[in-house]
């Protein structure tokens, strides 16, 4: 599904150049659920950010069914990927609705023209969408979105984020700002959407609980590097403190 | 009695054809965050526009069109500066409207008959013969002086200012009008559905560019006559009578934003009226309008904070 080919990245600061990727080769199979773990800094979101054309790499391919999209800008790469980032007012409009919002969503990949952007006989289907989260969205169909809470607006972000039939979904952190147990929901929900349309996902998560329990493979980052790279029963047989027994050593030899 | 009904006729007259260069603002600013200073020139152009081709014999509202297209043009350019150059957008505004001078001076001259050099005359003067909206059906109908209202020229602007809220409502509910919508609101949700950002923006301040040459063609229709001044205040003119039109009618339910605008339009005339009737000499105006706008933005500001709080 996705291949990294000999990328390199570098960051300009003010006065260094931090090299964060070099020669970095990285693979997804297509209908992998990939948790991708790691401290601050270690390029999780860059990796992110570099599938999703935000960033772009300073050389090397990244390559999306075996076709080059390195070049290829953001939005247009958006029309087969899903995103819902870390801050919940990212991924919709505060000023808009919820109906709005996906109606908005529901046209992705379609021509935006001036035939009326809601239409009423989806509205049904919008809310069985959004009941499927468990959060009376469905009941505040009309309301708009800037008054929801964090949680709601990131259940919708996700539902949002799978209205059109993408090949990637990416989820940047996006438990990370939410109370635990709105995070918990969230990431049950998550699951839930990802089983059940096979779609390949990548999530960047700091919770290296998330990151055993959920996906069937699991990334660790460091400086760049991919440091633990297990699928399958192996990912199975890891334990909690095997991971954050190689997380802190990581972290010790920087000198946190 | 008489002076209070003739200000009253004033006032509603411009406070309509003011109140479309204000929707215009309420999709460039209101909408889409961008303090567009291009309007100084694209009110002009407008005018100019619908002066030249109004004074050909061209009818009117194919001329209203013509400067609408003018408006078009140029406020797509500011979006271009601002979108693929990467101009800051005061300074394409700026940029884009100090070209313009230029542009609407020669098109002035040449199309009065001078040269490319500028040598001829700079305004155009609708005569007594010449089409203008209020002198073509179904206007031509109406009393000139009904009780000391001019009523060809109220309802020439009424009806105006009633068909650009219309369309602006409508344009607001289609698929491109909500991603417009969406563009001011989180640019990095159009990105998400697959659009380019930067298309929307561009659209956006094509229309708000429009909308202020269309208020320039109804401000020559009322003046008689186009003058190279013309452009001068209206980012003020403009600004002022959306955010007072938002402030005030902020918080009525099911008022639709253009509504809003419309009354705020009329508002900040009939300030303007009421400091004439009072005998505030007219070289004052711009002082008054300057007061009236910061006055505009102290209590907006307040009211935001206030419902900031709420929110929260």
């Amino acid at each position: 599904m996705i291949d990294f080919e000999n990328v390199y990245k570098s960051f300009r600061g003010s006065v260094d150049e931090t090299k964060l990727f070099e020669d970095f080769s990285f693979h997804v199979e297509t209908g992998s659920f990939v948790s991708i773990i790691g401290s601050n800094g270690s390029g999780k979101t860059t990796l992110l950010n570099l599938v999703c054309g935000s960033v772009m790499p300073d050389s090397g391919k990244i390559l999306f069914d075996g076709k080059d999209y390195t070049a290829v800008p953001e939005y247009k790469r958006s029309k087969t990927i899903g995103r819902v980032h870390q801050d919940p007012k990212n991924g919709t409009c505060p000023e808009l609705t919820i109906v709005e919002n996906m109606a908005l969503a529901d046209n992705k990949g379609k021509r935006y023209g001036f035939t009326p952007a809601v239409n009423k006989k989806r509205i049904d289907y919008y809310k069985h969408l959004v009941s499927e989260c468990g959060m009376g969205l469905e009941n505040r169909m009309n309301v708009k979105v800037g008054s929801l809470s964090g949680g709601q607006r990131q259940a919708l972000a996700l539902v949002i984020a799978n209205m059109t039939d993408n090949k990637l979904l990416v989820l940047d952190e996006h438990t990370a700002a939410l109370d635990p147990k709105t995070s918990e929901n969230i990431m049950a929900f998550t699951d839930r959407i990802v089983k059940g349309k096979g779609i390949t996902t990548l999530m960047v998560t700091h919770n290296l609980r998330y990151a055993l329990e959920y996906g069937d493979r699991i990334v660790m980052m460091h400086e760049g590097k991919i440091v633990l790279d297990k699928a399958g029963e192996e990912k199975k047989a890891l334990e909690i403190d095997d991971v954050l027994g190689l997380f802190n050593s990581i972290s010790i030899e920087c000198g946190n | 009695m008489q002076p209070i009904l003739n200000s009253l006729d004033v006032v509603l007259q411009d406070g309509f054809m003011y109140s479309i260069l204000a929707m215009g603002y309420y999709i460039s600013y209101s909408i889409l965050d961008f303090p567009d200073l291009t309007v100084e020139g694209t009110v002009l152009s407008g005018g100019v526009v619908f002066g030249l081709l109004v004074k050909a014999g061209v009818n009117p509202y194919i001329a209203v069109l013509a400067a609408f297209a003018a408006g078009f043009l140029f406020g797509g350019v500011t979006g271009i500066l601002n979108v693929k150059l990467k101009i800051r957008p005061l300074l394409c505004g700026i940029l884009v409207s100090t070209a313009l001078i230029s542009v609407n001076l020669v098109c002035t001259i040449v199309g009065n008959g001078g040269d490319f050099k500028g040598d001829g005359l700079s305004t155009i003067d609708l005569g007594r013969s010449v089409p203008t909206l209020t002198r073509i059906f179904p206007a031509s109908e109406l009393p000139s002086d009904f009780y000391g209202f001019n009523m060809k020229k109220l309802a020439v602007f009424f009806a105006m200012a009633l068909i650009f809220k219309i369309i602006t409502d409508v344009f607001l509910k289609t698929k491109c009008g909500l991603l417009l919508r969406a563009a001011g609101d989180n640019p990095n949700y159009v990105t998400m559905l697959a659009k380019n950002q930067g298309t929307s923006k561009i659209l956006g301040l094509a229309i708000g560019n429009a909308y202020a040459a269309v208020s320039g063609a109804l401000i020559v229709q009322s003046r008689g006559n186009v003058n190279q001044g013309i452009g001068i205040g209206m980012v003020v003119i403009g600004l002022a009578s959306l955010i007072i039109g938002l402030s005030v009618f902020g918080k009525v339910k099911f008022m639709k934003p253009t509504t809003m605008v419309i009354g705020g339009s009329i508002i900040y005339q009939a300030s303007l009226g009421i400091a004439a009737l009072l005998g505030v000499p007219t070289v004052y105006n711009k002082i008054i309008m300057a007061a009236l706008f910061t006055a505009a933005l102290i209590v907006s500001g307040k009211l935001k904070k206030k419902r900031g709080v709420e929110r929260d």
